[in-house]
């Protein structure tokens, strides 16, 4: 072994070091984890060509080339140049130079449940607005983790990033088509938050203020008695994370926000990091940026510019329950608490 | 002869008819479907001929035009009931041969059965006049042919869509000075002869058999599959069973209203009487007794018809994607089996 | 148009409490139904519920209406003045015809004592209706028992087992009802006589197949269903089993029939 390699740069190339000493894998974003079938023929035969001959599907949706030898990247960068255009640039509108492998890191993928393209429960199409998000997002060196789950089932685990975005729906009730089956009361019991009750004349009584939105009432109503209202709406999550440190599920942002919302929020995303790290990027959680800000800066900075749909509302406060793995983590020096913003 | 108007024209005549008749037809609700991002097809009121849904089969039957799924019958006080009020016009259905067959039935069962007519069903009912939707595809759920339901004289007009609007024909005299003055066009409605499907309906010989069919284990196939949600008998076009519901306006429960409420033999419930004991306590149970009702008890009772007209709704409309038809060629098997076992 | 399903009002006489849960409600009326016939009561809080007439008489007619939880509260605290709306009578009663001059069996348990006491009340005044009358009345306990001073009257003109399911009791049997019909004396009859039997749905059963074991003839037992109704006239289909609306063709049904009916 004497080689001389940057693993740094190899790193914002999207290659991945190995523990088999000149060996690299590969990660390929997938963003909104659903493409066409036709880039498996071109990840198979980088595996089988430059890689180890395995694959492995990454653990956030990306395609994951083990065993590329270092002197082979030029050629796999120069191989994934078309599927960057198609992927990122034509499918996802993303503004990028594809000819020299990934301009960052990719490895933050945005991942998506399935959606309502296939999904009974999902409340929106997961893919689209994955799409919609990675120009926001990438290609930048400010990382961040989301996650798009079509329901509150969250099978994303949009709880466990920076952002889960959770689709949910503004249920209306058609009093004169129901028939008093108690479908939903039942539905909503045993999958949602039970907000459904009889009425005495047999009827549905619901208390909106705890509807997670998961549209289950509709999904078995006989009689067409729910219906989901066209504006989608979405959960936004932030601050969760896995991690040696401080583990932690993410909380409640915003409740309840358009699409239109939605994204200029995380329009905002990479000013705050850029703020918050005093525009030297650091691979870390947005979680920790979130700390470091406090929650209060970082609603103001991501509330920038945006002008809430009627129905939004937002977290006043968030009340974060890390794992500790030593007791008493977050009590250290003042000198060491982390800091945000300018540095000098 | 028949006459041939484009939709201008339609929309021009549909105006002219409002002064005298409400129009009602299969009408697209987007979005307002069980799953997201799926449409409903139900009827409704239209004001344009476009608004005509040709190319799916209506979700719900036209059943709720006539008996809606929630019907204030009658408001009552300490002192008396009063029979709720209804309108005056008369009722202009758009409705395919099944549809319209489908009506027979209600009318058997509102108007006829116990020798007593329904007054709440009847004073709807005798404004009502059809315009037969020309039907010669069908659709995959679809065996009226095998029903004998895929025919019918029973309409005022009847009309063809083709790629130069609408082609009608008008036997009703009272409905054809409408008409007069639009282009003349030949045009004789035609049928549909053959479906995807083909049941035959098997003949019970006698109650010994039916009741050792109701005891057969291929019912049982329905406690996995059924959910008893009364989907199937929502959007039937020949179910007509109703529970009557009071709304109570004040504490004392002097004031109020009667409510009649379609109500499903498939959802539990159906049958339990006041002190609790119920009858039917299974999905296999509630399955049964509806698919007899549908190919055996109704033609037991009135003679020439079985109650299915083969419209497939509650097939297009499961949940869990339970077929009629095959439900039927399941039951005709048992029987033969039943009958062999017999003869032995 | 006459509206076959609109209630009329019909001021309450007298309001008697039989048992904890049930109470008989007299009503004035001009209506005379045939024994066992029913009608539809718009009960507050309640909605319509089908009731068989549990006595009736120049004037008057009664229903024994039994509290099924808190919405009957309402109900119970009706007071004699005011009014209660009712239509009916529906459905087809006891054949008289079919008894007159017989030897009469009644078998009868709990509330199903109800739509065969008018019919033992016009046997018990009209000595000549029916050549003789057993009746075997079962309830589940001592608190459960009804029209109590019937049962004095019936048991002088009758002969009567009155008989409670588990309880022992003074001046009562102990057992189902079933286990005493044997005790009717069914030799002495010939071939002139007809089978009564009304209660809960599982009694009913066993009762019928205690007949066939006894060798009682099919078409001499006649029985009175109870079911979920909303109409009453033969529109709602809860009521119906197979081609047959209870409603309508019911509620008292002969065992050749009923015996098919499997719901």
């Amino acid at each position: 072994m004497n080689q001389d390699i940057n693993i740094k740069k190899l790193q914002k190339n999207c290659w991945r070091q190995s523990k088999v000493p000149g060996e690299f894998m590969l990660q390929m974003r997938v963003p909104g984890s659903m493409i066409s079938a036709k880039h498996l023929e071109r990840v198979q035969y980088i595996c089988q060509t430059w890689g180890n001959g395995n694959f492995h599907v990454g653990m956030r949706h990306t395609l994951n080339v083990p065993g590329v030898k270092y002197e082979d990247i030029p050629a796999v960068n120069d191989y994934i140049s078309e599927y960057l255009e198609e992927v990122e640039c034509d499918m996802c509108d993303v503004d990028m130079e594809t000819d020299a492998g990934y301009p960052t890191i990719g490895s933050r993928n945005i991942m998506a449940c399935i959606g309502n393209t296939h999904c009974i429960l999902a409340n929106y199409n997961t893919q689209d607005l994955a799409r919609k998000l990675e120009p926001l997002v990438f290609p930048s060196h400010y990382h961040i983790k989301m996650s798009l789950s079509g329901c509150p089932n969250d099978c994303g685990k949009g709880h466990f990033n920076d952002f889960g975005i959770v689709g949910i729906s503004k249920m209306v009730y058609h009093y004169e088509r129901c028939i008093g089956c108690g479908m939903c009361i039942d539905a909503c019991k045993k999958h949602a938050t039970g907000v459904l009750s009889f009425t005495e004349d047999k009827k549905i009584a619901k208390d909106t203020c705890c509807c997670v939105g998961c549209g289950e009432c509709a999904t078995v109503c006989p009689a067409g008695a729910w219906t989901r209202r066209p504006t989608k709406f979405f959960r936004v999550l932030v601050g969760g994370r896995t991690g040696k440190q401080s583990p932690r599920m993410g909380k409640t942002f915003l409740n309840w926000v358009t699409e239109d919302v939605l994204l200029t929020v995380i329009g905002n995303w990479q000013k705050f990091s850029a703020w918050v790290l005093d525009h030297q990027p650091v691979y870390m959680h947005g979680g920790h940026l979130i700390d470091m800000a406090g929650y209060d800066k970082f609603k103001e900075m991501m509330l920038e510019g945006v002008t809430l749909n009627p129905e939004a509302t937002v977290a006043q406060r968030i009340l974060w329950t890390e794992t500790e793995y030593r007791a008493q983590i977050n009590v250290i020096p003042l000198s060491e608490h982390p800091k945000a913003g300018p540095r000098k | 002869m028949g006459y041939r108007l484009s939709y201008p024209e339609a929309d021009e005549l549909f105006r002219k008819l409002s002064a005298e008749y409400e129009i009602y037809a299969p009408k697209l609700f987007e979005k307002q479907g069980r799953y997201s991002d799926t449409d409903i097809v139900r009827y409704d009121r239209v004001k344009r001929a476009e608004e005509i849904v040709w190319d799916r089969k209506s979700d719900f039957s036209a059943k709720e035009v006539v008996s809606p799924i929630t019907q204030t019958i009658f408001y009552f006080t300490e002192d008396e009931y009063r029979e709720s009020r209804t309108g005056a016009k008369k009722l202009l259905i758009f409705l395919r041969p099944c549809d319209i067959n489908a009506f027979e039935h209600q009318d058997k069962i509102y108007l006829e059965n116990g020798g007593i007519a329904d007054v709440f069903y009847q004073r709807v009912r005798d404004r009502v006049r059809f315009v037969l939707m020309e039907c010669t595809e069908g659709w995959d759920t679809c065996f009226c042919v095998s029903m004998g339901a895929n025919r019918t004289n029973d309409y005022s007009a009847a009309v063809r869509r083709d790629e130069n609007g609408l082609l009608f024909s008008v036997p009703d005299p009272e409905l054809a000075p409408h008409f007069a003055g639009n282009r003349e066009e030949p045009f004789e409605v035609r049928f549909i002869e053959q479906n995807d499907f083909t049941v035959e309906i098997p003949e019970i010989p006698n109650k010994d058999v039916l009741n050792k069919l109701k005891k057969h284990p291929m019912w049982q196939e329905f406690n996995d599959r059924c959910i008893s949600c009364g989907s199937c008998t929502v959007a039937c076009s020949t179910c007509t069973c109703f529970t009557t519901v009071d709304k109570i306006y004040d504490e004392n429960a002097h004031a109020g209203e009667r409510r009649r409420v379609a109500a499903s033999c498939q959802v539990a419930g159906f049958d339990c009487m006041a002190g609790g004991h119920e009858f039917r306590t299974t999905a296999a149970d509630r399955m049964r007794y509806r698919v007899l009702h549908k190919v055996h008890d109704y033609k037991a009772r009135f003679g020439d018809f079985h109650m299915c007209v083969g419209c497939g709704r509650c097939s297009a409309r499961c949940p869990k994607f339970i077929s009629f038809p095959a439900t039927i060629n399941k039951m005709a098997a048992a029987i033969k089996e039943i009958v062999a076992a017999e003869r032995q | 148009m006459n509206n076959p399903v609109m209630p009329k009002p019909h001021q309450i006489l007298d309001i008697i409490r039989e048992t904890n849960l049930e109470y008989t409600f007299r009503i004035e009326t001009d209506m005379r139904p045939q024994h066992g016939q029913f009608f539809q009561l718009s009960l507050p809080r309640v909605g319509e519920c089908p009731i068989s007439v549990s006595n009736f008489g120049e004037g008057w007619m009664e229903f024994t209406i039994r509290s099924v939880g808190k919405v009957t509260d309402q109900l119970f605290s009706l007071q004699p003045g005011d009014e209660l709306f009712v239509r009916g009578p529906y459905g087809k009663g006891w054949p008289i015809d079919e008894l007159r001059g017989k030897h009469l069996v009644v078998v009868a348990g709990g509330t199903g004592v109800s739509p065969v006491r008018s019919l033992l009340n016009k046997c018990a005044a009209e000595p000549d209706f029916v050549k003789s009358v057993d009746l075997i009345c079962g309830y589940k306990n001592e608190d459960c028992i009804l029209f109590r001073p019937d049962l004095r009257r019936w048991a002088e003109k009758f002969r009567a087992i009155y008989t409670l399911d588990s309880q022992v009791c003074e001046g009562w049997e102990t057992g189902l009802v079933t286990t005493h019909i044997s005790k009717v004396p069914f030799d002495s009859f010939g071939d002139d006589y007809a089978v009564i039997i009304v209660g809960p749905p599982v009694m009913m059963h066993f009762c019928g197949l205690e007949c066939k074991k006894l060798g009682i003839p099919d078409e001499k037992i006649w029985v009175s269903f109870e079911r979920k109704m909303s109409c009453a006239v033969g529109k709602c289909g809860h009521c119906r089993i197979d081609e047959t609306y209870v409603c309508l063709e019911g509620p008292v049904f002969n065992y050749t029939v009923a015996k098919d009916l499997l719901d």
